[in-house]
């Protein structure tokens, strides 16, 4: 850099003034060395962190499954096992439960996080403290009191559940949506406040298009938080009718009759969802940047 | 705006500057308050009092009473004063619990933070594919439902299981040998792809030129590291610690699924102490004072955060 811009002019004809050359080859070397250090300890990490999901692939395809790693006797066998025998419906009472704890919080969270944002809140840096706050509490130390209070009104069932979990994740959306609508422009809420645009209209007309990706990821993760939540079913619901993928996955492994293949097969059926939402999630993303153009 | 005042002065009229609004009665600088704003607010303040304020305060107070799972005591409970407390204290089974639960969430820390900024910094100078295939794998671990994780972490550390033929010696039962070591590596496996992608993008935010200053003045990758990379990565660092924390306390279901808090009391972390003592031997009252007790410590190590990255909200 220095022979290009300063050194030059002055060391015109005179070659040992310039500074020596060694400098970048050097740079390059230490690249080089850089990458293939960071290429070993991928390969590294890469390898210790594929075992386990190795495993469930193989034996969910393997019709002689144990908990040993091998190439699978091929067979489509262990699905059908896993969604058969109360298998499906676990998962659509996954589903229902997930979805209504996203529908709950997500709305609540949206008009609350709004307000918050726009509206003159009396005690409103307490407030957003307290919400921070619950945002650290570990879940299931609210599980027996939640149970104590659902069991003396009869709502040990799914929907009520399904409630509370979204309670659980209503903490982390609000500060996610405040933190999204503070970032929006105020320029377009106040043009239709000039056209006289009650709030409802506001939010629906302008907040709502343009915090999508923000509320998309708010709702998606109320639904992984509800998906993924295993105390939380297995205190709160009593019929077996109503019981949730994570319940199924721990009664099957305490069942006798031990069928690896079926519940590998079941776990990996029970994972896609999370795994295809949060591709969705990051395709929301990076689409929330686009939507910046709204105000020129 | 700024457009507009600059036209405006092309146009030969004087740009004056705003002048404070004279005061005259209510204020005009502050919003007022609106009754919309109750109503917009409403909804998330009761769900929120009801199951999550009102919970914990009555989880307090459940605490300190008799009430049992089945029997009499399981509807007409009272107040026992402090018979729990006295009791929680001089529980060993409560105070190895304590224990495991600091290693667990140290070892936890300490491992998931060293293997997120070593996998963020490989995936700066890494080959293409090499990127795309860890990041990738490593993202996939942190995505899996908690159950899962465990079961998958069950399959490959029990006996015959991945890590015992690679150890060599395929009949030993690892999660047996070293439990609590097992967890925690799953618990690491889990948090690991978290904290990358935190990291990564937080060394995405270092501008380049000061590590190109570093390079001219022939610091090596190790001493840029120390005194560039990771001072100005400090408090992305502090936060992503209590985050791991928080989490790692709280996490119950890999551990259930993998050991349910055993063998004997070798993984029983707090919450699963809590849900053993709740709804396996029917101490509602005592199951819940060991919540209160896991409340307390994340509310310690909260303000302890907040005091050494002296944040404002």
């Amino acid at each position: 850099m220095m022979s290009n811009d300063a050194g030059e002019p002055i060391a015109r004809g005179h070659p040992e003034l310039l500074p020596p050359r060694t400098g970048r080859r050097r740079d390059q070397e230490v690249t080089r060395k850089a990458a293939t250090i960071s290429n070993i300890v991928l390969v590294l990490f890469a390898v210790v962190f594929v075992l386990p999901l190795l495993w469930l692939l193989s034996a969910s395809f393997d019709s002689a499954a144990s908990w040993a790693i091998k190439l699978p006797h091929f067979t489509f066998g262990n699905y059908r096992g896993a969604l058969a025998g109360g298998g499906l419906d676990s998962l659509w009472n996954s589903l229902v439960l997930a979805f209504t704890a996203a529908a709950v919080s997500t709305v609540a969270a949206v008009l609350a996080a709004y307000a918050l944002v726009r509206h003159r809140i009396p005690w409103k840096g307490p407030l957003l403290l307290m919400v921070l706050f619950m945002t650290g509490i570990p879940i299931s130390i609210l599980v027996i009191p939640v149970y104590q209070i659902y069991q003396n009104l009869g709502w040990l069932s799914i929907l009520p559940s399904a409630v509370f979990l979204g309670v659980t994740s209503l903490p982390f959306e609000i500060w996610l949506l405040k933190n999204y609508i503070e970032a929006l422009p105020v320029d377009l809420e106040e043009a239709a406040k000039m056209e006289r645009a009650g709030t409802l209209q506001i939010l629906r007309r302008i907040v709502l298009p343009l915090a999508f990706p923000g509320i998309a990821a708010a709702a998606i993760f109320g639904f992984v938080n509800a998906w993924g939540s295993f105390i939380v079913p297995l205190v709160l619901i009593s019929a077996a009718s109503q019981t949730t993928g994570p319940v199924t996955i721990f009664n099957f492994i305490a069942a006798a009759n031990f069928q690896y293949g079926d519940i590998a097969a079941f776990s990996v059926l029970y994972s896609l969802p999370v795994l295809v939402l949060y591709v969705a999630m990051s395709r929301f993303f990076s689409g929330g940047f686009v939507l910046r153009g709204g105000v020129k | 705006m700024s457009l507009q005042m600059a036209r405006l002065g092309q146009d030969g009229a004087p740009v004056t500057p705003d002048r404070p609004v004279p005061p005259s009665g209510a204020r005009r600088d502050r919003q007022p308050y609106q009754w919309g704003s109750l109503l917009l607010i409403g909804p998330a303040l009761l769900l929120l009092l009801a199951l999550f304020v009102g919970p914990s305060v009555y989880s307090f107070y459940l605490g300190f009473t008799n009430l049992k799972l089945i029997g009499p005591t399981s509807l007409n409970f009272q107040f026992t004063g402090l018979d729990n407390l006295k009791t929680l204290i001089h529980d060993p089974t409560f105070v190895g619990s304590l224990g495991t639960t600091g290693y667990f969430v140290l070892v936890s820390v300490i491992g998931a933070v060293v293997v997120g900024m070593l996998l963020a910094l490989a995936l700066r100078t890494g080959g293409r594919i090499m990127r795309v295939v860890a990041g990738g794998v490593v993202v996939v671990c942190w995505m899996m439902p908690a159950v899962t994780a465990g079961l998958a972490w069950y399959a490959t550390t029990t006996a015959n299981g991945a890590l015992a033929v690679l150890l060599g010696s395929p009949n030993s039962d690892y999660l047996a040998i070293s439990p609590l070591l097992i967890v925690t590596m799953a618990n690491i496996w889990g948090q690991s792809g978290f904290v990358m992608l935190v990291f990564g993008a937080g060394l995405r935010n270092i501008p380049n030129e000061v590590l190109e200053a570093a390079k001219v003045e022939n610091a090596n990758p190790w001493q840029s590291f120390w005194r560039i990379t990771l001072p100005a990565m400090w408090p992305l660092v502090t936060t992503t610690v209590l985050i791991v924390v928080l989490l790692s306390l709280g996490n119950f279901s890999l551990i259930y699924i993998m050991t349910q808090g055993g063998p004997g009391t070798a993984t029983n972390i707090l919450p699963v102490y809590s849900y053993q003592q709740g709804f396996v031997f029917q101490n509602l009252a005592y199951g819940a004072l060991i919540g209160d007790a896991l409340v307390v410590i994340a509310t310690i190590i909260a303000v302890m955060y907040v005091k050494v990255s002296r944040v404002k909200v």
